[in-house]
């Protein structure tokens, strides 16, 4: 319970700079396991030493972060992944989710915050970012309203409860967690519940909607 | 004669008068068609109109200065190339044996010709036909750099579909007097000894070689064109990057000289750094959406998010859902966030702030949070301008509702929420 506690990480980001100003920021409070620059080294690795937590840059050559999703997930490597890129375009938000990983922040995010957030992937939470609440919330209600989508919407994936709504709102205006089970008056485990299941949507739905409403989003 | 005086170990391919030079090239610089005029003028020191009119006159026997010409062409290596046409040609299985079997196809026109009469009348006929396998021969082994002389040359030929292109009344007038002129021909002809007969044979032979130069020069007019094309892709590219190094170089550089310079101000370089990265992103990801105003919510939400960080060096994070055009009641909404995100900078002491503001359809809502020291609601007098007349009573007049939930050290929370009509 004394040093197993400390999550064991492992980095991938093809530049060294990031690398070396990640590991700065969190090394003393995770255990770093190792690091790759590239995708085929990054699946190798990662299968090889199944960390708690890998550390996923989204943009790299190869086919970046969404490769190495697939790599592991082929091997059936149960690993849990954090997506964490420079860039918070609403299409490589929306894609790398969905190709697996459980949590995007972007990279300026502050060194606490960034070990907080590593410490809940581990535990099998969600992390969302205010942006990524922002994304889900938007992708999900304008594909509410669109006018003759001839899909088929299933209720259980396609559309989110009043409380998950309420839930999001509250990430999207900065509330944590604790603030928001406050906040609701329910229990941090249930707002964690609200957010994998919305996670579990975001990844399963087979709304067109969500792709196209983030290319939309991209071009206009 | 222009006189260039040339330094390179090359010799150079333009004929000096007097001064033979070595070895025996096609020319280049003076070249019209393939140079080989130019190529003997050079060699021999004289001028390359002299060997021109030597040509032409051969060309008056028999043709024999045409044929003398292609032949030259082909075996004559260009100046400031490795090899001739014949020689690159049988490097090339393929192109050998293509250029064997227009020999041997060649032969056999010959022989038909031969059998319907027509060389016994003219003559003409041997050297012209094969000075035109020549020319399939120089066709199919030519450098790059000869093709592109030769297009250009045709292009510049005075023949229809030329540069004259332009000019419709031109062509038109051209064609018109073109046909006239062999009209009568035929008829003086006709006049002259009834060589109607005699020209039947002649004129399909002209057909047949008109045939044979479009069969030969399609394959080459079509590569032409598709030249063009990927050539005019390419400058659309080169476009492409000459405007993205223009933006790089006005923004992303201009900010890291700056940053450079306040290196020793870190409030500077976080401004300088948040800014550069607000606009980049805006670049990378969202062309097109200009952030300068009045024309969407998201547009006069993002103003504040630039302003705060601009004039405060506060970090704002900004997340917007849904979007409008906004009326004069969503402005005054905007502007009353506004002053509560400038309140939350300056007093707050927290170093972010966020902002979260939603369109639905029957309502637009702003929410301004900070985790910064909080304050004590009553503790301010009731007649303080910030919140009291920026804030509650603009957002009261437009029919809004404002909640503000803060306590010492806790943070402060402003939302407002407008109803929509």
């Amino acid at each position: 319970m004394v040093e197993s506690t400390k999550p064991r990480v492992f980095l991938v980001d093809d530049h060294e700079l990031i690398r070396s100003g990640i590991r700065a920021e969190i090394a003393g409070s995770v255990d770093i396991i190792g690091e790759a620059d590239e995708v085929e080294a990054a699946i190798e690795m990662i299968v090889e030493r199944l960390p708690d937590v890998v550390l996923l840059d989204v943009h790299m050559p190869d086919g970046g972060g969404q490769a190495v999703l697939k790599g592991v997930s082929d091997a059936n490597a149960n690993v849990c992944f954090l997506a964490l890129s420079v860039s918070d375009a609403a299409s490589d938000v929306i894609s790398v989710i969905r190709a697996g990983a459980r949590g995007y922040l972007t990279k300026n995010i502050s060194g606490p915050d960034l070990i907080d957030a590593i410490y809940r992937i581990a535990a099998g939470d969600v992390v969302f970012s205010p942006r990524l609440a922002g994304f889900v919330l938007d992708a999900f209600s304008t594909g509410a309203s669109a006018v003759g989508s001839e899909l088929p919407v299933d209720p259980e994936l396609d559309q989110l409860t009043q409380r998950e709504r309420q839930v999001l709102r509250l990430i999207a205006r900065g509330y944590s967690y604790k603030d928001i089970a406050k906040e609701l008056t329910i229990s941090t485990k249930t707002v964690e519940s609200h957010v994998s299941s919305v996670l579990r949507k975001l990844q399963l739905s087979s709304r067109y909607q969500l792709s196209h409403w983030a290319t939309e989003r991209n071009l206009n | 004669m222009e006189k260039e005086e040339r330094m390179s170990i090359t010799t150079s391919s333009h004929a000096v008068v007097g001064t033979p030079q070595r070895p025996l090239r096609r020319g280049r610089e003076n070249a019209i068609l393939g140079g080989v005029c130019g190529g003997f003028a050079t060699r021999l020191g004289i001028k390359e109109r002299n060997i021109r009119v030597i040509f032409s006159l051969l060309t008056l026997f028999f043709g024999f200065g045409v044929l003398l010409y292609m032949t030259f062409w082909l075996v004559l290596t260009r100046s400031g190339e490795e090899t001739s046409i014949i020689q690159g040609l049988f490097q090339n299985r393929r192109e050998a044996q293509v250029v064997l079997v227009a020999f041997i196809g060649t032969l056999i026109l010959l022989i038909a010709l031969e059998t319907t009469g027509v060389n016994a009348s003219h003559g003409f006929a041997w050297p012209l036909v094969l000075a035109a396998f020549a020319f399939f021969a120089v066709w199919r082994g030519t450098s790059i750099d000869e093709r592109t002389h030769l297009g250009e040359f045709l292009n510049s030929a005075p023949i229809i579909g030329g540069v004259s292109t332009t000019n419709r009344r031109g062509i038109v007038l051209r064609v018109v007097a073109g046909i006239a002129l062999i009209i009568i021909g035929l008829k003086t002809l006709d006049h002259i000894g009834g060589v109607w007969g005699a020209a039947a044979p002649a004129l399909l032979g002209t057909l047949v070689l008109v045939v044979g130069l479009l069969v030969l020069l399609a394959p080459w007019w079509l590569q032409n064109v598709r030249e063009l094309t990927s050539e005019r892709r390419e400058r659309v590219r080169v476009e492409e990057r000459a405007t993205m190094v223009a933006h790089l170089h006005d923004s992303v550089l201009q900010t890291l000289t700056l940053i450079e310079r306040a290196a020793a101000n870190e409030g500077d370089v976080v401004r300088l750094a948040r800014n550069q990265e607000r606009e980049l992103r805006q670049w990378l990801f969202s062309p097109g959406t200009v952030t300068n105003g009045s024309t969407s919510f998201v547009g006069l939400v993002g103003a504040i998010e630039h302003d705060i960080e601009n004039d405060y060096g506060v970090r704002v994070e900004l997340v917007t859902v849904g979007d409008c055009v906004p009326d004069d009641n969503v402005t005054a909404l905007v502007a009353a966030a506004r002053e509560a995100a400038i309140n939350a900078a300056k007093w707050s002491e927290s170093s972010s702030i966020s902002i979260f503001a939603e369109v639905e359809p029957k309502s637009v809502s702003i929410f301004i949070r900070d985790r910064g020291i909080g304050f004590d609601l009553d503790a301010i007098p009731a007649d303080r301008q910030g919140i009291a007349l920026s804030i509650r009573q603009r957002v009261a007049q437009i029919g809004g509702e404002v909640t503000i939930d803060t306590s010492v050290g806790s943070g402060t929370e402003v939302q407002l929420v407008l109803p929509r009509t």
